[in-house]
């Protein structure tokens, strides 16, 4: 891309939530969003095969909807309370509305139809930034929002959003594709809890977006996109193929990994609120997942004939390093008994 | 002064109507010509006549001009119309929605004091009577004034790169 295009694109593409996560007036909010959206067109369809640009119009058409619908919106919890205060938005249309706006956004079931196609059609690097870095905008305004939302809608969509994430992963090879997945049933996790603790919805994700940086990198790192080629890249670099099911166990929220910490927190934070039977319910659909999980880790460290049991790694190494790897490789296996600071900083 | 603006919220609905349901964008645009018509006539109903000035000048002799020069650069050898009953459906389609729209949403847009208050907006006083708002635009907002003029700027670059190269550009790959 043109350096000086790609400069304001980039810049652009930080400025947004930067400006939505910082406003406290509800116009510069949706300028954020609208900044963020725009810059990260140009991104997605970087290398213009009819895929990545279909993936991109796909992008921009529901999150452009989604930001009508917020706007119009605003302009009804204006009408009706007559200030532009995020943290005042009491109308109760409004807040649906809203709901259903960033919901959208944020790619949680029923609006999630866009995030696999979106997220297979263009590079690792840009599914990492899709669904780590374009989340933040909308939790931030959610958690803004959270004392006028309506906690069983929020439930409902969550619970949906953690059925679809498992069983819509189940049927996927594609990597990318069952990352999607893995995003929309940790997004079900976020916004179940999202009325009755900001700061586990806040501890959740930052978990996620650790977990999921991991394994997108690992990812790229190995060069693979599938899971046929998942089954041959060990040879590339056998710890990280080692490392990477750990990683994909604590996606799965097994204990004693990271991936534990939120769903236990959220699991007390469900059953004192009485909430016992939604509880559950997530735990047992966040199985769902986890056998997805398990079948990318045993088909990436499995014997493939001919190739024997011993069988050295490739002679030629590949160039690309990430010195950062290994420690978000330990970020992402071993917080859990550290879980009391993190109570204590959130 | 009532009729009036709801003929012109009739007449810019119907427009608009017509931009959403048309197949091509090159009649598309007399819908946008007649809706932002209409559109800055409900805003001098409103009060904003100063405001509904600068748009009509801005949007209408600004960027859809610009438009018309852009198309006629491209040029397209058969351009289609609105034919047949697929788009009569989508307009039926779109009017309906917003015919259920309104009556869904009746109990909050009420029509007490429908168009006999100017600048009030039923207690939301949003629209200045005198012209010092365009001076207070960079004085008070300079950092929303930054901050939207980034983003028409970001909106050029990601349409420039965008349609950049004419065998792979983005319009030519679908």
């Amino acid at each position: 891309m043109n350096p000086h295009a790609n400069m304001i694109i980039m810049s652009s593409l930080i400025l947004g939530p930067m400006i939505t996560i910082t406003s406290n007036h509800w116009i510069m909010a949706w300028v954020g969003l609208e900044i963020n959206m725009l810059a990260i067109i140009p991104l997605i369809a970087k290398q213009h095969h009819p895929r990545a640009i279909e993936a991109s119009i796909k992008y921009f058409l529901t999150q452009a909807a989604a930001s009508s619908l917020l706007l119009f919106s605003i302009i009804n919890n204006v009408w009706n309370t007559g200030q532009f205060d995020i943290t005042q938005s009491t109308n109760t249309m409004s807040s649906t509305m809203m709901t259903a706006a960033l919901t959208m956004k944020l790619g949680l079931a029923p609006f999630h139809y866009w995030l696999p196609e979106t997220l297979q059609g263009t590079t690792t690097m840009m599914t990492l930034i899709l669904t780590t870095w374009q989340k933040l905008a909308p939790l931030t305004l959610l958690m803004m929002i959270n004392q006028s939302l309506n906690t069983s809608l929020l439930v409902t969509l969550s619970l949906l959003s953690m059925m679809i994430g498992g069983w819509g992963g189940l049927n996927q090879t594609q990597l990318r594709k069952i990352m999607a997945f893995s995003s929309i049933a940790h997004l079900g996790w976020m916004t179940m809890i999202l009325t009755l603790s900001t700061k586990l919805t806040l501890l959740t994700f930052y978990t996620y977006i650790t977990l999921t940086t991991t394994m997108l990198l690992t990812i790229k790192l190995l060069e693979t996109n599938k899971m046929s080629t998942a089954m041959t890249s060990w040879t590339k670099s056998p710890m990280l193929n080692a490392m990477m099911m750990l990683n994909l166990m604590s996606l799965a929220g097994l204990p004693p990994l990271t991936g534990f910490m939120p769903k236990w927190l959220i699991l007390q934070e469900l059953t004192k609120n009485h909430m016992t039977i939604i509880a559950t319910t997530s735990a047992i659909l966040s199985l769902l997942s986890l056998f997805f999980y398990i079948r990318i880790a045993y088909y990436s460290t499995i014997t493939l004939p001919p190739n024997m049991t011993n069988y050295s790694q490739q002679w030629r190494h590949k160039n690309q390093q990430k010195p950062y790897l290994p420690l978000m490789i330990i970020t992402s296996s071993m917080l859990t008994p550290i879980m009391p600071t993190f109570m204590m900083i959130m | 002064m009532v009729f009036f603006m709801f003929l012109f919220e009739v007449c810019f609905v119907f427009w608009i109507i017509s931009v959403a349901s048309g197949p091509s964008p090159y009649y598309g645009v007399v819908g946008l010509v007649f809706g932002a018509v209409f559109g800055c006539l409900m805003l001098v109903g409103v009060g904003g006549s100063f405001i509904s000035l600068v748009l009509f000048l801005i949007y209408l002799g600004g960027m859809l001009v610009v438009f018309a020069y852009s198309v006629a650069l491209t040029g397209d050898p058969y351009p289609s119309a609105w034919r047949g009953y697929v788009d009569l459906f989508c307009m039926v389609s779109y009017v309906l929605f917003v015919v259920g729209a309104v009556m869904y949403c009746f109990d909050e847009w009420s029509l007490e004091g429908y168009g006999d208050v100017v600048m009030d907006a039923s207690g939301l006083f949003s629209v200045r009577m005198d012209y010092v708002g365009v001076s207070w635009f960079y004085y008070y907002g300079c950092v929303m004034f930054l901050i939207a003029g980034w983003g028409l700027l970001l909106t050029l670059f990601v349409v420039l790169d965008l349609v950049r190269g004419l065998a792979w550009g983005t319009i030519r790959s679908i």
